[in-house]
């Protein structure tokens, strides 16, 4: 393995790391990405097992806390509603995603002005539209054109299956006269470029053993380690290093396979760790230029942590759904409530997301991303028998605000196994998402008996899911204010002109939708920028 | 006296109930006991070992009100049961089988779903598109 300099390196070989990576191919530089887990071999997938549930709940947990794999990092979320969940290793948290696709929309962008909350992002949807198109393409994403709560575009395959549990719902929503459509899905209808179509294995969050999610470990990395971009894994890097006569980033320390501390330098230095992993690299990296913090003159590195707040709500149907047949968290999608409206009480707005129900363990076990086992007894035979087949859900993905008290700072005291400070997760409901996602309950609640459903289970009590930290957002945010946001309108750090951003953690706010699609677009984006500024890049 | 598998059996019999009408047996008759019994886990063979002695210091035989009980005293242990009786429970394909899901791996063989035909498609959401388009475009127009 050689340490000599390289031109572009890559921390994370994420959604973002491998998009980004894709884009820089045609400039023919030296291209090397430093991941700190490894890859999956196909013996390694749970779903070819009979007990595959089981590695819900240990090594293929979304929650590197459970998981404790050497590779995770710990994340302290003791004050937080929610903890993050991800996955460390080549395809970074798009192996055990679940592949729902939706965009943002036009008005994400513009909060500020449209609503009076957050900030304006410094790009628009138009500009990332060729970008999103672009991404889908690679992916191979699943989807009906003609969406009503979009500008037009085409989903490059055909929808996948909505299943008995989607057109029961879709029923439910016409009847109210309410918006719906079926699920963009990074997840394949037929098969392409070698990869096989979903088989509806209902198991999404165990890594797809057939390829047909659009995981990077199946999209773009088989693309990338053939043209020759170095991916070198079970390497976590330290810290990020800085000339400190020229301010510019010169390289990273990181720990290597072989347990030693390496350097390795570069031209250019791109941070693709997620929106928790950023800001804790950041956080990680100071010197005498950076005291608090590379990258953060502004103070707003590990600010403004925004996650998708979420809370589901059931319907019992008289005829089984066969919910754990499809893809998991993938059906339909309503949008009715995601514009602002004064009367409702709150601002913006929120999804109706139909998934799927899921195996019986998971649910006796109190569905995913909960740990709250139904009741024992008669109770517990009377839920499975009666109940449990007859399930269709919905689940109210909610948009959060950017508040700067919600926030990644550095644990004093917890590290991981080579003694990197671990992250701290400070987070709590905003008042406004509170009252979103009471109205995005009885919302569910209505469609579901307007479908159908003869009973309604709803929790009512306020509690978001614990591990619905999937979607980590804002806290290296963009925008044209150095004095307000960490990179510029194309990801290049305001501070250290060779270092770029290209995860969730440059958004400027969460819309109300799963953030892949934007954040492996806006790294195309970041790409083409730096392709087109190649000539004066660093000025 | 009975046997900590005994014991456990009647306990766990107690937790997932048989349905005989469909065949469906309890916890405790599936012989999940040895299993737990001989867990390697810390914590899960603290609590089960806490738990049968609470039930041995008690009178009578293993009911509801004593399982009850039981979860009411020692809260945390009983939950660490709980958990590891359903995830050995549901983790045999003959039981998942029962509930109306597949015995198999669920990789590569999947379950068969078709996909809806274009026409059944475009009449679910003619009314969605019947109402024309629901975004507000700031910068691109207002649709």
């Amino acid at each position: 393995m050689s340490h000599e300099p390289v031109d572009v390196l890559i921390i994370g070989a994420g959604a973002s790391g491998a998009a980004i990576a894709w884009s820089l191919l045609e400039t023919r530089m030296r291209i090397l990405c430093l991941e700190q887990g490894g890859h999956l071999p196909d013996r390694d997938f749970p779903s070819r097992r009979e007990d595959y549930e089981l590695a819900r709940y240990a090594e293929f947990s979304c929650d590197p806390n459970v998981r404790r794999q050497p590779q995770d990092y710990p994340i302290n979320s003791n004050d937080s509603c929610i903890t993050p969940v991800n996955w460390n290793g080549v395809g970074g948290s798009t192996i055990n995603f679940l592949g729902h696709w939706p965009r943002m929309r036009p008005s994400d962008f513009r909060t500020r002005t449209l609503d009076g909350v957050g900030e304006d992002w410094p790009l628009d949807y138009h500009t990332l539209a060729p970008f999103y198109d672009m991404n889908d393409a690679n992916t191979g994403v699943s989807g009906l054109a003609g969406n009503p709560a979009y500008p037009e575009y085409k989903p490059p395959l055909p929808p996948i299956p909505i299943g008995k549990l989607g057109q029961t719902l879709a029923q439910g929503f016409n009847k109210l006269g309410w918006h719906w459509w079926p699920s963009d899905v990074a997840i394949l209808s037929e098969d392409r470029d070698g990869r096989q179509k979903c088989v509806n294995a209902g198991t999404c969050d165990l890594g797809c053993a057939a390829g047909a999610k659009g995981g990077t470990n199946f999209t773009y990395w088989p693309i990338l380690e053939n043209a020759g971009v170095e991916l070198r894994t079970r390497s976590r890097v330290r810290e990020i290093l800085v000339d400190q006569r020229t301010g510019l980033a010169s390289g990273v320390l990181y720990h290597g396979a072989d347990g030693q501390l390496h350097e390795q330098k570069a031209e250019m230095v791109v941070v693709a760790c997620n929106g928790i992993g950023t800001p804790r690299l950041l956080l990680n990296s100071r010197s005498g230029l950076f005291p608090e913090g590379l990258a953060n003159r502004s103070g707003m590195v590990g600010k403004n942590l925004m996650f998708h707040p979420l809370i589901g709500v059931t319907g019992v149907f008289d005829e089984p759904m066969l919910g754990h047949e499809g893809p998991m968290a993938c059906s339909i999608l309503s949008q009715e409530f995601y514009e602002s409206d004064p009367s409702r009480g709150f601002v913006r707005g929120y999804g109706l997301h139909s998934g799927r129900s899921t195996t019986p363990m998971t649910y006796a076990l109190g569905g995913y991303g909960i740990d709250d086992p139904i009741p024992w007894g008669a109770a517990h035979r009377e839920i499975m028998d009666e109940i449990y087949p007859y399930l269709a859900g919905l689940t109210i993905v909610s948009e959060d605000l950017p508040e700067e008290e919600n926030c990644v700072t550095l644990d004093p005291e917890l590290t991981d196994s080579d003694g990197i400070p671990a992250p701290k997760i400070t987070y709590r409901l905003g008042e406004n998402t509170r009252r979103m996602l009471e109205h995005g309950e009885a919302r569910a609640s209505e469609v579901l008996r307007a479908a159908g459903a003869r009973r309604i289970l709803s929790k009512g009590d306020g509690k978001v899911w614990w591990r619905a930290g999937w979607h980590q957002m804002g806290t290296c945010r963009m925008g044209n204010d150095p004095e307000r946001s960490v990179v510029n309108s194309w990801g290049r750090s305001h501070d250290v002109k060779n270092l770029f951003i290209v995860d969730g953690s440059i958004f400027v706010t969460a819309g109300a939708v799963n953030p892949t699609s934007t954040i492996q677009a806006l790294a195309l984006y970041v790409g083409d920028r730096i392709k087109t500024n190649i000539a004066n890049l660093f000025d | 006296m009975q046997s900590d598998i005994e014991l456990l059996t009647a306990i766990l019999d107690q937790l997932i109930p048989a349905n005989p009408d469909r065949a469906i047996p309890g916890a405790g008759q599936l012989g999940l006991a040895s299993g737990l019994i001989e867990a390697t886990e810390p914590t899960l063979a603290s609590a089960i070992r806490a738990l049968l002695s609470e039930v041995r210091a008690q009178p009578g035989e293993v009911s509801p009100r004593l399982v009850s009980r039981l979860e009411k005293d020692r809260p945390e242990d009983f939950r660490q049961l709980l958990s590891a009786v359903y995830m050995a429970y549901y983790s045999r394909p003959d039981m998942r089988e029962k509930l109306g899901v597949g015995a198999h791996p669920v990789h590569p063989k999947g379950y068969p779903v078709d996909r809806e035909p274009p026409e059944l498609m475009k009449r679910l959401t003619a009314p969605v598109r019947a109402r024309g388009p629901i975004y507000r475009d700031p910068t691109g127009g207002a649709a």
